[in-house]
């Protein structure tokens, strides 16, 4: 029977050559014995339900409806984490900190980092590719109000702008300000509406 | 906070935004099911010990590098899943997990079966 296999050219069919490699790797790997059949399933569920920016969305959407469980929040970060019912591991065990700082109608919050390494990953999931560039930092520190505005975020000038440079001890987030007409809504309702960019402080939360 | 692999291997990615895997709303994105197979593999055989992590990061730098060289930066075909699973072939087969031969073969008959769905 002749062979459909045209060769190691891309120039065919790319998609169709990537699809049957990585499945080849795989299924190689897996009569092996390397790997089982749901490996891969089990490492892409890890990022997908235990690892994101609804870890955030849940604990904020608990602290605008909670008022106890909002001052341990503010208060300290990973001891309110621990309450939440999240994967071991959660809450920061090396001595880095988490901590979040309020929106309110005077102050509005925005973070920055340098390093990958300073993003609140539990809460916020990957960091936005752009989160890392240096000149976003250098420019939300010079001119935030600026910075703020192309993001979409218009902050009357009375607003006062805090930056909070994340370090390898201290990853800061943000909690926004819960909007307006979100008074009969459950906190599940209520974590729908919340993206990472609104606990980084480059969005507002809006309906 | 590094108590999980796969939570260090992935952040270890995140230095540049050309090594970096493609993120949306704060969640990896793939577009593709052959991505996934890419990613996932090379996450657990470096968490089962078959090779370092670093080693894997190393080699995706290193094929990303050899496509800028010998690619025009604004080419459409830039493909970052495409390097990573170059880089996990090379890792595969340089560890001596896979050999080239049987990648061939596994990959005739895959290309070869039509009733094969196409991802």
């Amino acid at each position: 029977m002749p062979s459909n296999y045209p060769g190691f050219k891309y120039s065919t069919d790319r998609e169709t050559f990537s699809s049957a490699k990585a499945k080849a790797l795989e299924s190689l790997l897996i009569e092996k014995g390397i790997i089982t059949g749901d490996t891969v399933n089990k490492i892409l569920s890890y990022f997908e339900t235990e690892m994101g920016p609804f870890n955030g969305a849940k604990i904020v959407a608990k602290a605008w409806v909670d008022p106890d469980f909002k001052n341990l929040l503010l208060e300290d970060c990973n001891a309110a984490c621990e309450q939440m019912d999240f994967p071991e591991g959660m809450s920061g065990a090396e001595g880095e900190h988490m901590r979040i700082v309020e929106n309110t109608p005077e102050v509005h919050n925005v973070i920055v980092c340098t390093l990958c390494s300073c993003y609140p990953w539990p809460t916020l999931g990957l960091p936005p590719y752009w989160f890392k560039d240096p000149t976003f930092r250098a420019r939300v520190v010079r001119e935030p109000r600026q910075v703020l505005s192309e993001f979409g975020v218009q902050l009357e000038e009375s607003v006062q702008i805090k930056v909070w440079d994340s370090s390898a001890q201290i990853r800061w987030w943000v909690l926004p300000m819960r909007p307006a007409g979100t008074e009969g809504m459950s906190e599940a309702q209520l974590a729908n509406l919340l993206t990472p960019e609104a606990m980084m402080g480059v969005a507002t939360v809006k309906v | 906070m590094f108590t999980q692999f796969e939570h260090f291997a992935a952040t270890s990615l995140m230095g540049s935004p050309g090594e970096a895997p493609p993120r949306q709303d704060g969640h990896l994105q793939f577009e593709r099911e052959w991505e996934k197979l890419a990613f996932g593999v090379a996450i657990a055989l470096s968490k089962q010990g078959y090779f370092e992590w670093e080693d894997f990061r190393q080699t995706l730098i290193e094929t990303i590098h050899h496509w800028e060289a010998t690619h025009d930066l604004t080419d459409p075909e830039w493909d970052y899943y495409q390097c990573w699973l170059t880089a996990l072939e090379k890792l595969t087969i340089g560890t001596g997990l896979i050999q080239t031969e049987e990648l061939e073969a596994h990959m005739i008959q895959l290309l070869d079966c039509k009733s094969e769905p196409q991802e």
